[in-house]
């Protein structure tokens, strides 16, 4: 109660002070008034005092004209000239202005002056007033036709006037006449006033048109405010011939009635004038003083409002940034975390507050959501996220209701789980409904992929037992071949074909065990997350080259057309992990091979995609095969360790299930992609579409280039040579093309007729007509000039190699054309001739013949073999037991001693990385030339790199595999001695 | 036998039947005339009495031809103008005789006996501007001013007024004690106007001349719009009351019967006829004085609008046509006509009406101020519609007091030229 008064105290002072200062206006305003009415009386008195003693003149004149003219009648009637007497008083009508002059008689008859006698009703006091009592009188009269008249009237010495005897003369005037004799402007011509009898009977009116007034008081009593006791009064007054003024308000006008005894007889001068008209000089005083004030109080007013207005507006500023604060608080905090929040009004359920990240999490924008909240629904997955208004007004106040929701982003399509509580409440006396959306996402992504993980052990786990399985058997397979074969070589050793027999199944089998050793290897390291890449520049031509070497016999052994296309003009200088590209692109070609039939197709595409960023290049590697294809549910497990279809035909093909995931971790790895469209009985494509980054670009040595600048290309798909021309421009090579073998020997020749002989002729192998190296033959024939001729061919030219380079061509090239594969093919062609030494008759098997190897290898056993499998190649080793021993051979050999280092990596007292480390350091003149190839079981990419590292030229993986051998230390070699 | 029976029955029936035949035809002498008139008016208890009284003693018969009232002018102009025009002819005397061809078709009663017998007003009501009387005004009269609520009047101290000032002064007082001074059907007060324009013109016959020949418009009579400027002004001023635009002739009764308007602008008949209230007032309390219309200072009345008996020069019949109206200008036989009926006296032995209090109490004011109904009979073009029309429009605030004189004028050119008059050219 306290609390209540204290708050509501200003509103009660505020209506203390307007009370009192209204209660002091308003005694002012009529102690004002009053002093103003008294004031305006007395004015009033004052006018109509005046206006009553200028009646009174007008009376007296009269009358005394009257008196005067009676003197003359009298002086007349002894004349008896009627006619002077009709004359002069004509004359005094016009100058006075009255309407008609009267001989009166005591008959009550009245004669004009031109003789008319008329009955004149003057009332019988008048009469006998005039008559016997011998005074002027003063009456009113009604004329024929309606018209007032007051008539002034005189007793004269009795006499006659046109033969009838009079008494008296009197003269009339017209009321309207008389109203504008007593006519008062004051009052801005608003006051009415009247000559009355005492009894209210209106003689004259001083107002035009007053003549309607018959009685006055009577008019009073019905029309004015005034009391009976006030009329009384005022009756009372007339009777004794009293002054008087009254107030009263008539026909809704304040006006303020007055009354004066004229002197004669007993009629009174009566004004009625509006108070405002009486008082409009005090009034305006006291408008003035009342606009003055009222201004005074408005602006007192407008300033205690003001005052009020700011402190509340202070206040409300004050309590806006509170809220505002708070609010903003609140969106910072609400954006900081997961949970959305929402306040409905209970009772329109419009959105009083939403939480802003409600934009972040589900996507939707807040005025969008502020505007309606049913947009939620939009963004719902499993619930109608927006209660009914049924269900919300079930909750009772101060109760609450929770559900849980799963909501999906809108734009990301993020899915999120929320449990939404809502809680009614009131606050402030308003209904709120408030809406939490509890975030529990991590706990519903925990909960999933505590899931996922059990699945995937329960997986793992089976696969580990399938695996253990598949391994127990592939490995049990070949062991017991090298077993079994082991000892029947040891009994059948003196059977030379046995032993043969035995050992190459021997190898076989353990080529094969080899190969399972090294994918689990593989796979083991790559889901351990060891492995990384080992990323460097590497020539896109050269991949290629080396696929097609590997696995253009595969094909060829099942009668396989493999072709390898290149799309556009992909750059041939790529960084990236050639190691790993080749293992993926080998796993996909040689299944390709492995699952298509003989006869088949195997296709291989690389194509340049679109550039994502400047310096990166995106090439898609497509291997398409029309061989056994897979089945829609294989498709789905494909890339999982261990998988393998079950079929009558897959039976029967080795292999350990973890190529295609060793395959796509790496592609993974390697942050590509890599897709699968597949049918059974129609075949497979596989696609990865990897990025690399572009080297910069070198300074080629191109001192060769200068002798090519017109060149001959012939192939019968046109497209062909125009991509040839295309990758060559810019080169300074002129390239001309025909589209089969005839014309090309016809442009060779009409080339060399006019002494403009080509520099390089490139053929197609198989053309229709006339093939490459018929051509090239021809060419021979009619030009001896020593132009290289190169076939190009997307077959393996093994088979023609020997009829060709008889027909006269220098060099073979694959499919598709690199420019940079030209300029190394055609460089040694160049340097030959520079040198007119005949192209190198070599082969890469015998590229070790004769050789001399230092080997590092501090395995006994390992040495012995090697060393025997050297020798098998025609080449000589030297060994040193651990790479101190090396390191110290290699220093003390005279240069070119040694044609290279075969050096095992993991060696007691120095590793062979260290080793070669120091070789390259050392002041001996072969230190940076001399190839040093790692030897080594360590076989993952970051061995290689470290290899490479080191100063290594490159990596051989144990155990040896001689064909490998042989393929790297030909390139190496080539490769110095090309240097 | 019974067959002679009847016979002889059938004998003595068809005997009556010429007996009776032959006897009416010797008493009347076989004459009929043809009277052509409205059918209300024809069908008025006077005149029924007047013509089965005409026919009973002379033996004439009376063949009557009467029109809807709306349709009577255009007819009636038709049959006058094919050649078929009536023995006795009835009509008001207003502007619309124009079209009828007075002159031509019509006889001047100027020498008829009892011509003589005609009260002054009734005479001059049947005058045409160059003195010829055109017909025997045989119909019931009043005399049109302003009624007021004497007891009203009395009641505050107040008495009617004599001039135009006081008149305001009355209409001004009682509006401020909360009277609606006049009554003023907004909607259909036609008649009205015409008191205020009765003085102009009948007061300068000239000026009547005037403007029946076109050679002057309301609008260069000052009176006229003196007049429309008082009607504004007192509107303006409330003496009209609330919402008068939207009363009609219906609403007349109740407000002055119950005191809520004390005066308005009627003639006394109407008060037997027409005066319908609550009855807080009755034709006792009130009393006449003159039409105060802000045209003339000391007030108006009109005197009564008459039908005329008017005579078919070209008559074959014209001396039984005149025998026809000699009939009823005899004092017997109006006297027996008007017999209790409320009417001013058209005939100077006249004795059997009845004249209301109203008009004799104002007896002498009547008689000094009274005017011949003058606009609306006398005025070519005048239509009392037209001109309460561009009344009301100025009231409704649609034109000032100027653009309602014009529309006066507009509305009478275009009436007189339809009509054919001389000085109105067509359009």
């Amino acid at each position: 109660m306290r609390t209540r008064f204290r708050k509501n105290f200003p509103i009660f002072l505020l209506i203390v002070v307007l009370a009192v200062v209204t209660a002091i206006g308003a005694g002012y305003f009529h102690l004002i008034s009053q002093r103003i009415y008294e004031d305006s009386a007395g004015h009033l008195r004052e006018i109509y005092g005046q206006v009553n003693r200028a009646f009174g003149a007008f009376v007296d004149r009269n009358w005394g004209l009257l008196d005067g003219w009676g003197e003359y009648l009298s002086l007349m009637e002894e004349s008896g000239n009627e006619e002077e007497v009709s004359e002069y008083l004509t004359g005094k009508q016009a100058y006075w202005g009255f309407s008609d002059f009267y001989f009166l008689s005591k008959d009550r008859t009245g004669m004009t002056l031109e003789g008319n006698t008329e009955a004149l009703d003057l009332g019988e006091e008048t009469w006998e007033t005039l008559c016997e009592s011998g005074e002027p009188v003063m009456a009113g009269q009604k004329r024929s036709g309606g018209q007032d008249v007051t008539v002034f009237a005189a007793p004269v010495k009795p006499g006659i006037y046109k033969g009838v005897p009079y008494d008296a003369i009197a003269v009339a005037y017209t009321n309207e006449d008389l109203s504008r004799t007593l006519k008062v402007d004051a009052f801005s011509g608003k006051a009415k006033c009247f000559v009355i009898r005492k009894d209210g009977g209106v003689l004259l009116s001083t107002q035009s048109g007053g003549g309607v007034f018959e009685n006055y008081l009577v008019y009073l009593k019905a029309a004015s405010s005034l009391s009976d006791a006030q009329l009384q009064q005022i009756r009372d007054d007339l009777e004794k011939g009293d002054s008087g003024l009254a107030r009263c308000r008539i026909g809704g006008v304040d006006q303020c009635v007055l009354y004066q005894p004229v002197g004669y007889q007993d009629f009174f001068l009566l004004s009625a004038v509006p108070l405002s008209a009486v008082s409009a000089g005090f009034l305006s005083v006291q408008k003035t003083t009342v606009n003055v004030l009222i201004v005074i109080f408005l602006l007192v007013g407008a300033a205690v409002a003001a005052v009020f207005a700011l402190r509340s507006h202070n206040q409300f500023q004050k309590n806006r940034m509170e809220l505002q604060y708070r609010e903003r608080m609140f969106d910072v905090l609400s954006n900081s975390v997961d949970d959305i929040f929402i306040m409905l009004d209970a009772g329109r359920h419009n959105v009083d507050y939403i939480s802003p990240n409600i934009e972040r999490l589900l996507g939707i924008p807040v005025e969008e959501a502020r505007q309606d909240i049913r947009v939620m629904e939009k963004c719902a997955v499993n619930y109608n996220v927006v209660i009914p208004k049924t269900e919300l007004e079930a909750i009772p106040l101060n109760g609450n209701r929770y559900r849980e929701c799963e909501y999906m982003h809108q734009n990301t399509g993020e899915r999120r789980w929320y449990r939404m509580t809502v809680y009614h409440m009131e606050i402030q006396g308003m209904r709120k409904y408030i809406i939490v959306l509890s975030d529990r996402t991590l706990e519903q992504q925990m909960n999933q992929k505590l899931q996922e993980a059990l699945n995937a052990a329960k997986s793992a786990n089976e696969a580990k037992s399938n695996f253990l399985s598949n391994m127990s058997h592939d490995i049990r397979t070949p062991m017991n071949a090298i077993v079994g074969f082991s000892t029947l070589l040891e009994k059948d050793a003196d059977q030379p074909e046995k032993v043969r027999e035995y050992t190459r199944k021997i190898t076989a089998s353990g080529h094969h065990l080899l190969s399972l050793i090294n994918d689990v290897l593989d796979m083991s390291k790559i889901e351990s997350g060891k492995t990384s890449l080992n990323v460097d520049r590497f020539s896109l031509p050269e991949l290629l080259e080396e696929l097609s070497i590997i696995l253009m016999p595969q094909a060829r052994a099942k009668d396989q057309t493999f072709t390898i296309h290149v799309q556009g003009a992909p750059p041939e200088q790529l960084m990236g992990d050639k190691l790993r590209l080749n293992q993926i692109l080998i796993n996909l070609l040689s299944n390709a091979i492995k699952y298509t039939p003989e006869k088949g197709k195997i296709d291989f595409l690389v194509a340049e995609l679109e550039q994502p960023a400047p310096q990166y290049v995106k090439l898609r590697f497509t291997v398409r095969d029309n061989g056994i294809g897979m089945s829609e549910e294989f498709q789905k497990h494909i890339f999982a360790p261990f998988s393998r279809e079950i079929s009558s035909v897959t039976n029967k093909i080795q292999g350990t299930g973890l190529g295609m995931a060793i395959t796509k971790n790496l592609v993974d790895l390697m942050g590509g992609i890599i897709e699968l469209k597949s049918k059974p009985g129609e075949g497979s494509e596989f696609t990865v579409e990897l990025s690399f980054v572009l080297p910069e670009q070198e300074e080629s040595e191109a001192w060769y280039r200068q002798k090519v600048t017109r060149m001959l290309v012939a192939d019968d798909e046109k497209e062909i040579c125009l991509d040839i021309q295309e990758l060559m421009r810019g080169s300074g090579v002129e390239i001309s093309f025909v589209t089969d073998g005839a014309a090309a020997v016809d442009a060779a020749v009409e080339a060399h007729r006019r002494g403009e002989d080509y520099h390089v002729i490139l053929l197609d192998w198989k053309m229709p007509g006339m093939n490459g190296v018929e051509a090239a033959r021809r060419i021979r024939e009619q030009v001896q000039t020593g132009v290289p001729i190169l076939v190009l061919t997307s077959y393996d030219w093994a088979d023609i190699e020997t009829e060709a380079r008889e027909a006269g061509i220098n060099a073979f090239m694959s499919k598709p054309f690199f420019v940079s594969t030209f300029w190394n093919t055609v460089k040694p062609l160049f340097l030959a001739q520079e040198e007119a030494k005949p192209a190198s008759e070599s082969g890469e098997e015998h590229a070790m013949d004769g050789k001399l190897f230092l080997v590092a290898e501090d395995n006994a056993l390992n040495a012995e073999i090697l060393t025997e499998m050297l020798l098998m190649e025609g080449a000589h080793c030297e060994l040193a037991v651990n790479g101190r021993e090396a390191v110290e051979m290699f220093e003390r050999s005279a240069p070119g001693y040694y044609d290279m280092i075969l050096m095992d990596v993991q060696m007691p007292e120095m590793n062979g990385y260290e080793a070669t480390r120091t070789i390259r350091a050392s002041s001996h003149p072969m230190a940076r030339t001399i190839p040093i190839v790692a030897m080594t079981a360590n076989t993952f990419a970051e061995d290689v790199r470290n290899a490479m590292d080191a100063g290594m030229d490159g990596h051989l993986a144990k155990p040896i595999d001689m064909d490998k051998v042989r393929e790297l230390v030909g390139r190496l070699l080539k490769r110095n001695e090309a240097e | 036998m019974k067959k002679k029976g009847i016979f002889l029955l059938l004998g003595i029936w068809a005997a009556a039947l010429l007996l009776s035949a032959c006897g009416g035809a010797g008493k009347t002498g076989g004459v009929s005339l043809t009277v052509m008139g409205k059918k209300s008016d024809l069908a008025k208890s006077y005149m029924q009495k007047v013509f089965e009284h005409y026919e009973k003693e002379t033996g004439n018969r009376l063949e009557i031809v009467s029109f809807e009232d709306d349709e009577y002018e255009q007819k009636a102009a038709e049959a006058i103008g094919n050649g078929k025009a009536p023995d006795i002819f009835l009509h008001f005397h207003n502007a619309d005789l124009s079209r009828f061809d007075v002159a031509g078709n019509f006889m001047y009663l100027n020498d008829q006996p009892w011509a003589e017998d005609l009260t002054d007003s009734a005479r001059a009501y049947c005058e045409d501007s160059e003195g010829n009387l055109l017909g025997l005004p045989f119909w019931e009269s009043s005399v049109s001013g302003c009624y007021y609520n004497k007891t009203i009047l009395d009641s505050l101290g107040l008495k009617p007024a004599a001039t135009q000032a006081e008149f305001d002064m009355l209409c001004g007082v009682l509006a401020d004690l909360g009277y609606t001074p006049i009554c003023w059907p907004g909607d259909g007060c036609t008649w009205m106007m015409q008191f205020g324009l009765d003085p102009i013109f009948a007061d300068d016959p000239d000026m009547l001349e005037k403007i029946n020949r076109n050679e002057i418009s309301y609008a260069e009579i000052p009176e006229v719009e003196s007049m429309i400027r008082w009607i504004g002004g007192a509107a303006d001023q409330g003496w009209f009351g609330q919402g008068y635009l939207d009363c009609g002739w219906s609403d007349i009764g109740p407000a002055l019967s119950s005191g809520n308007a004390v005066m308005t602008f009627i003639w006394d008949t109407w008060f037997y006829t027409d005066f319908e209230g609550d009855g807080k007032y009755t034709v006792d309390d009130f009393a006449l004085m003159p039409v105060f219309m802000g045209t003339v200072d000391g007030g108006t009345y009109e005197g009564g609008n008459l039908n005329m008996m008017m005579v078919n020069k070209n008559s074959e019949r014209l001396d039984d046509a005149l025998d026809f109206l000699a009939f009823c200008a005899t004092p017997e036989n109006y006297n027996t006509a008007f017999d209790g009926i409320s009417t001013v006296s058209c005939f100077k032995g006249q004795t059997t009406n009845i004249q209301s209090r109203m008009v004799t109490d104002a007896k002498a004011s009547i008689a000094e101020k009274e005017r011949v109904s003058t606009a609306a009979s006398r005025i070519v073009g005048y239509s009392a519609d037209d001109v309460a029309g561009a009344v009301t429009d100025m009231l409704r605030g649609k034109t000032d007091a100027a653009g309602c004189v014009q529309a006066m004028d507009e509305c009478r050119r275009k009436n007189a030229a339809m009509q054919g008059a001389e000085g109105f050219p067509g359009e």
